[in-house]
């Protein structure tokens, strides 16, 4: 879908730029300089502030992401679960290595908390979520999902 | 003793008749027909209601302040963004029990005068968002949200915003400027947010659990509500046992409860894991204390209480754990969420994560046992708002009672 179009489906008040952002972030992959001005043009907006909220949250990209990112929580429940051990099959399954940037395709990375402690450990490639992931089955998500 | 939970079984969070048939907005009709909104404010503040999202402040204070602000617009909030590590209780309600949400926002909304609310819900819980637009949408077509709510004259409108992952956000001024559009960081207090809030206008931000007991008190009396757990601070909370428990989730336990009752008892815990042997428990998630095995018995309430609630999380941890790893995790958090506004904690929890990996890689240097020392104060003294307080609690905690097991 084209930015105007995106565009067109918000009223133009500033209230709606994370709706906006979020909107063209599923539709496009990411945020760059171009969609900034488009959104801060239609939202009467600098650009400055366009891009400040851009840059902010965790689900917007500013980017475009060539790589396979994969997340595993670190949070307390999740650790208690072994996501470490999760981790570390994962590294050695990929031959990659937690928060290093090297590898030309994968990358392997902690997150934040998304609030499925019950269903630990969760572990999450590009926006797909997976829950109760044990170092004997991630395997078969990595073999099906990358 | 259950007030959230109580119906949850036979509740379908996707037809709005099954809460309606639990005398479901019963309490939205007494206040609209029967109460002024300044009673409304009064019964919650009598009822000694406090805050569930981890600060504790009486609720029905807050609602005077606005309430007694003149102003054309007010808005009203529910805050359900909660990313707090091992904290999910306003999801399960709002999956559970949504109108139970939908009527305390109500009840509040009237309570303080404003037309339009929002319910600020975390950006991962789309499915949660989902329901709660569902259930939304049935309370306008059953004339309990919208224009002229039960045939009055009062108007409340009701709006759901996602918020797109960030910790911060659930920082109430955080939360504000996200909404308006802006950088998710918290703003300078005073002016707190019932006197200027949102656009300038006061505004009121409460946790969705707090706001699940507001139907509760409004039909049984705050007398009734004021008599269930703590004297300082009444009702029930929704506690989240993680770790290694033998029954971990969520449960509705009164407020006054001790930890030792919440893992050892059979009605919540049942205790630990076969094999395992108690280490420590952090109460409140990621920003909360390690409370030690011998201080187990202190009561769990809002206010004055050397291990504060928090969110409610408790994670009991084992002595097999790896100390090393929670320390990574903790300063991993906070310095991927520290919004950057501050330079304390921008760079405290930076340098803090980069110690805790050196720590994890058994290459820690003399220095760093310092730095550490000197980064906590720093945390713990000096950042804008509290999310750098937090960052240094578990740390603070951790050097204290396992400094020497940390450098070895």
């Amino acid at each position: 879908m084209s930015i105007q179009k995106i565009l067109l489906k918000f009223e133009p008040k500033a209230e709606n730029l994370l709706a906006v952002l979020k909107e063209i972030q599923k539709e496009n992959g990411c945020i760059e300089k171009k969609e900034c001005e488009a959104v801060a043009q239609y939202l009467s907006l600098p650009l400055a502030r366009a891009f400040s909220a851009a840059s902010f949250f965790d689900q917007l990209k500013t980017k475009k992401e060539s790589k396979k990112i994969i997340k595993i929580c670190s949070g307390g429940p999740c650790l208690g679960e072994k996501s470490m051990e999760v981790a570390r099959q994962i590294e050695m399954l990929l031959k990659i290595e937690l928060e290093n940037d090297a590898h030309p395709k994968y990358k392997l990375e902690l997150m934040s908390c998304v609030g499925l402690c019950d269903r630990g450990p969760i572990m999450m490639i590009d926006d797909q979520i997976f829950e109760n992931v044990k170092p004997e089955t991630v395997d078969d998500i990595i073999s099906n999902y990358l | 003793m259950k007030l959230i939970t109580r119906h949850w079984e036979k509740i379908n969070p996707l037809d709005i008749n099954s809460y309606i048939r639990q005398r479901g907005y019963e309490s939205l009709q007494k206040v609209i027909r029967d109460m002024d909104p300044a009673d409304v404010a009064v019964e919650i503040k009598n009822s000694g209601l406090r805050g569930r999202g981890g600060a504790g402040f009486p609720t029905g204070e807050k609602w005077e302040m606005a309430a007694k602000k003149k102003s054309r617009e007010k808005y009203f909030i529910c805050n359900l963004d909660e990313s707090e590590p091992g904290t999910y209780k306003d999801r399960v309600i709002a999956e559970k029990n949504p109108h139970q949400i939908i009527e305390g926002i109500l009840i509040g909304a009237y309570a303080i005068g404003a037309k339009k609310t929002f319910i600020y819900i975390n950006g991962n819980y789309k499915k949660q968002a989902d329901i709660l637009k569902i259930a939304i949408d049935q309370a306008r077509e059953k004339e309990f949200l919208g224009k002229g709510i039960l045939g009055s004259a009062v108007d409340i409108e009701m709006e759901i915003f996602e918020g797109a992952g960030a910790y911060i956000c659930g920082e109430e001024t955080a939360l504000l400027n996200s909404i308006e559009g802006q950088r998710g960081e918290p703003r300078l207090k005073p002016p707190f947010p019932p006197s200027e809030g949102l656009f300038g206008k006061p505004t009121i931000v409460n946790n969705a659990e707090t706001l699940a007991n507001v139907p509760y008190i409004i039909r049984h009396s705050a007398k009734e509500f004021s008599q269930i757990g703590s004297s300082t601070s009444p009702g029930t909370k929704l506690f989240l046992l993680e770790g290694a428990v033998k029954n971990k989730g969520i449960f509705e336990a009164p407020l006054g409860i001790t930890a030792q009752e919440l893992i050892y008892n059979s009605l919540y815990g049942n205790g630990l894991e076969a094999g395992k042997e108690f280490w420590f428990a952090q109460v409140g998630g990621a920003s909360g204390r390690l409370m030690p095995g011998g201080r187990l018995d202190q009561l769990l309430i809002y206010g004055e209480s050397e291990y504060p609630i928090g969110s409610g999380s408790i994670l009991v941890v084992d002595k097999n754990a790896n100390l090393k790893d929670f320390l990574l995790s903790w300063a991993g958090f906070f310095h991927r969420e520290s919004c950057g506004k501050c330079v304390p904690c921008r760079e405290g929890t930076f340098r803090l994560w980069e110690i805790a990996k050196r720590l994890k890689n058994k290459d820690f240097r003399e220095k760093d046992r310092e730095n550490i020392e000197d980064i906590l104060w720093t945390l713990s003294n000096t950042t804008f708002c509290p999310l750098g307080k937090f960052a240094a609690t578990a740390w603070t905690d951790a050097m204290k009672m396992f400094g020497k097991e940390i450098f070895s």
